[in-house]
């Protein structure tokens, strides 16, 4: 059987015996489906173990990092496969965790509930703001996300009666339903990494519906796409929405596992380093959103001593690697892998 | 109408107004956003205060050789940011600028550290102009911006150098098939465009503290001042500049010190939503 | 040298009208007063000196650049007002004169996104009848790849043909081509016209913009020629070749010279 995809319409052909093009292994190895299945599968395992080896300082570090991973997945949504950049993703972060953060010590809701509320409330926000900015073309759209980057920032530094102003909100009760709590920093782990995990299972699917085709049809060619019937404002908008319920996930999590909060994590160059992120992994699938999460996060952490050389040699990176790689790690590798593979033909 | 705010955002405006005709004159050229251009502003303020502290020459002369410094920084920056990606894909430049943006910044923090800098004004005290009091450094930014504007139009229109930066920006092609070494104008054109927004940093720093940060919101304020003036147009950049600074300053003033920069970002929003294009309209740049 | 079936024009049903549309590009004028119909079955060409207006007004129709006077009717409906994505929905389809397909993603998505659009629109059929045109579709193509590699693998030919199929797998009613032939070689030609034959038999209205002269007079029903955004001649392809006002803006001296 030709190669499949398990969706609503086999696409079938009749010659397979004289199909051309590599021997069976070499097709079952290039189908994505056998082999990233295996890597998936030893990740999580590896994910799921880690706690068990490291330190407590260092399960509080793969919190972050994976906290990370989700607002960088949310620009993978946003600008991988819709082509949109944004430069206001942690500003949306930080609206996730402040709906969490108030609606938990102001209004002493459940967690569960500001968990949700976090996620509607951002992506409801992403939406609205998204009907006014995505009337603007490229390079204007690009400015206005960076303006409202500014903008919250402002807010959340500012806001004293609503945000906390400069001192922020604390005593944020931990994630919880019902008696159980999620208190210590492994449980706050595994919370993240389920979310994660949801998050990525998600992101998948998309990339396998025809949403997700609509957004990179608007990615690759925004007026063909709107002649193949997919109206593009409010596509793009919808990616934008689903961004912002990503950040928004991770914004209600970012509080529950830090107790507090303030404007000081909500900063412009926050969201260019999640830019940087995705450039350094890869903006062709999550895994360059892993990938660069991993690197950019874990790295200082293993050259304690480099530490403060970190950010500089990120900076020299990628520039580097925009020379040599701008594919980013994942998307470039995968090419020199194809390079490499039809070379031995 | 407050001569003193008048004068001061007008001062202030004249900063942006050098940060966003760096970026024009980069836009114009190789058509991609420069988004460590405030950084530039940034090594400006803290070259100068190095070569005041190092009190071997007088103001004047640090002026001058922080501008010629970082001009030619901004040939190494080319060499790094743009020569090599020059045919790639512009999201590949400026993320290259960014990460440039990250290594200055942090590069900034690790030579001078991450306390705030003051230097010396060029000329100390305070001028009285009827009601108005403020320092003189305001007044000789304004003074120095309308001589390097001037000199800036002069070059471009008048010179033969402006003419091959010119025809380098509308048409990389066609201008190498005419006989202009493109790859020089290019690096002319960056070195002017550091070379002016150096010297805003340097002439910025008795007046404000520079710290290692203040690249980025000066820079966005320079992308404000560049979108509202209308995106391209050097008029554009000067006019959106000034205005910027006339909002910063008034704003602060009548409405709220805390919200003043909320209140330029909100502008900038509003602006683009209004007239995207801008005052002068928008000049989009042609890549070879 | 092949053509489609040419069955005796059938003028049936009305498809697309377009009436006195004029469209104006600061001072060039790009389309004036430009008023004709396609007919369901039947092969519109649409040929004319460079620049004289035929992409745009394939542009127009699509709903890519508004027009500044007249009016654009599919059966009856007004769709002048109405954006490019909703002219999608009501039938209209295009293809490109270079390929525009998803060129960072693998066919089988290039595919889907025939699909996607076809079930969004009204008459939408079942999925296994759907299945059917697709199986139909490629077997006529002769696209057999392996559906999970890049686009980046197919030849030139193969990508407009892929883009071909997935045009027609929309089910359009009016299926406009700019320049279907340019750079294929003869085997693939015959493709597309295969691929075309079955859009006309699901009874779409065919327009396209060629400058091949041989290809336009054998497989159209009609042609209409378009000179400086003016429609000069409509016609029979015998009707069109011997008049004299085309023969002077387009085809130069006569063509047994």
């Amino acid at each position: 059987m030709k190669k499949n995809i398990p969706n609503l319409y086999v696409i079938s052909t009749t010659n397979q015996a004289t199909h051309t093009g590599g021997g069976f292994l070499t097709r079952q190895i290039k189908g994505l489906g056998r082999s990233s299945a295996i890597t998936s599968a030893l990740l999580m395992l590896v994910a799921m173990l880690a706690p068990l080896a490291v330190s407590h300082y260092f399960i509080r570090v793969l919190c972050l990092t994976i906290i990370t991973y989700m607002c960088v997945l949310s620009l993978y949504v946003l600008f991988g496969m819709c082509g949109q950049s944004s430069f206001m993703q942690c500003g949306l972060w930080g609206v996730g965790a402040y709906i969490t953060a108030l609606l938990t010590t102001r209004l002493h809701v459940p967690p569960i509930i500001a968990m949700l509320g976090s996620m509607a409330g951002t992506g409801l926000f992403a939406f609205l703001i998204g009907l006014v900015l995505f009337r603007l073309k490229r390079y204007y759209y690009a400015f206005s996300t960076i303006g409202m980057m500014m903008v919250l920032n402002g807010l959340f530094l500012n806001w004293t009666a609503g945000t906390g102003g400069a001192l922020g909100i604390s005593d944020i009760p931990p994630f919880g339903i019902g008696p159980f709590q999620v208190r210590s920093g492994m449980a706050n782990y595994y919370l993240i990494l389920a979310f994660a995990t949801g998050a990525t299972v998600m992101v998948w699917m998309l990339y396998r519906s025809s949403l997700g085709r609509s957004f990179m049809a608007i990615r690759d060619n925004e007026t063909a796409a709107n002649c193949m019937g997919i109206n593009s404002l409010i596509t793009k908008d919808i990616a934008f929405a689903l961004s912002g319920i990503l950040c928004g996930a991770a914004g209600a999590l970012f509080s529950f596992l830090s107790g507090y909060i303030s404007s000081t994590s909500f900063i412009l160059s926050t969201s260019q380093l999640y830019l940087v992120i995705i450039m350094l992994g890869g903006t062709s699938s999550p895994a360059g959103a892993l990938v660069g999460s991993l690197i950019i996060t874990l790295l200082p952490e293993w050259f304690r001593p480099l530490k403060d050389y970190m950010m500089l040699m990120y900076g020299m990176g990628i520039m580097g690697l925009m020379i040599v790689l701008p594919e980013g790690l994942i998307g470039g590798g995968k090419d020199l892998y194809d390079k490499f593979r039809s070379r031995r033909r | 109408m407050n001569l003193q705010l008048l004068l001061t955002g007008i001062s202030l405006g004249a900063v942006y107004s050098f940060i966003a005709i760096g970026m024009v004159l980069i836009y114009r050229a190789v058509g991609i956003v420069n988004f460590a251009q405030g950084d530039f502003l940034m090594l400006g303020g803290f070259v100068y205060y190095t070569l005041i502290q190092m009190a071997l020459f007088s103001a004047w002369i640090s002026l001058l050789i922080t501008t010629l410094v970082v001009g030619v920084s901004g040939i190494v920056f080319q060499f790094v940011c743009y020569w090599p990606l020059r045919n790639a894909q512009d999201k590949a430049i400026v993320v290259s600028t960014l990460g440039a943006s990250i290594f200055m910044r942090e590069g900034a923090k690790l030579i001078w550290g991450a306390t705030p800098r003051a230097t010396k004004p060029l000329v100390a005290g305070t001028a009285k102009i009827g009601t108005a009091v403020l320092q003189w450094q305001y007044l000789i930014i304004i003074a120095i911006a309308i001589v390097v504007i001037a000199g800036i139009y002069i070059m471009l229109e008048k010179t033969q150098l402006g003419s091959i930066m010119q025809a380098t920006a509308q048409n990389q092609y066609a201008a190498s098939l005419m006989g202009i070494p493109v790859g020089t104008a290019i690096a002319v054109t960056f070195f002017l465009s550091m070379l002016v927004t150096g010297l805003s940093g340097a002439l910025l720093s008795p007046v404000y503290f520079v710290t290692n940060t203040m690249g980025g919101s000066s820079g966005v304020k320079a992308f404000a001042a560049i979108v509202i003036g209308g995106f391209g147009s050097i008029p554009g950049a000067i006019i959106g500049g000034v205005f910027i600074g006339l909002v910063e300053v008034f704003g602060g003033a009548y409405i709220s010190t805390t919200y003043k920069d909320t209140i330029v970002f909100l502008v900038l929003v509003v602006s683009l939503l209004i007239r995207p294009k801008g005052i002068f309209g928008e000049k989009t740049a042609e890549k070879s | 040298m092949t053509s489609l079936e040419v069955d005796a024009v059938r003028q049936t049903k009305t498809v697309l009208k377009l009436d006195k549309v004029c469209k104006r590009f600061g001072g060039v004028i790009a389309a004036k007063d430009i008023s004709f119909e396609m007919f369901a079955g039947e092969v519109l060409g649409l040929i004319g000196p460079n620049g004289a207006g035929k992409s745009t007004l394939i542009n127009l129709i699509t709903g890519v650049y508004r027009v500044d006077e007249g009016n654009i009717l599919v059966e009856d409906t007004d769709i002048t007002r109405l954006p490019a994505h909703t002219r999608a929905l009501k039938g209209i389809t295009r293809t490109f004169q270079h390929p525009h397909l998803l060129q960072r993603s693998n066919i089988a998505t290039n595919i889907y996104l025939g699909t996607d659009l076809a079930r969004k629109k009204k008459n939408h059929i079942q999925a296994s009848q759907q299945q059917e045109l697709l199986d139909r579709l490629l077997q006529v193509s002769g696209l057999n790849q392996d559906f999970s590699e890049g686009i980046g693998k197919l030849s030139y030919g193969e990508q407009k043909l892929l883009e071909t199929v997935r045009a027609v797998l929309s089910r359009p009613k009016v299926l406009l081509l700019d320049e279907p032939a340019a750079g294929l070689n003869q085997k693939e030609l015959e493709k597309v016209e295969a691929l075309v034959q079955i859009a006309l038999e699901m009874d779409a209205a065919v327009l396209f913009i060629e400058h091949r002269m041989d290809l336009v007079m054998s497989v159209c029903h009609r042609i209409a020629v378009l000179n400086f955004g003016n429609l000069i001649a409509e016609g029979t392809p015998i009707q069109i070749q011997d008049d004299p006002v085309v023969i002077e803006a387009y085809l130069g001296r006569k063509r047994d010279a």
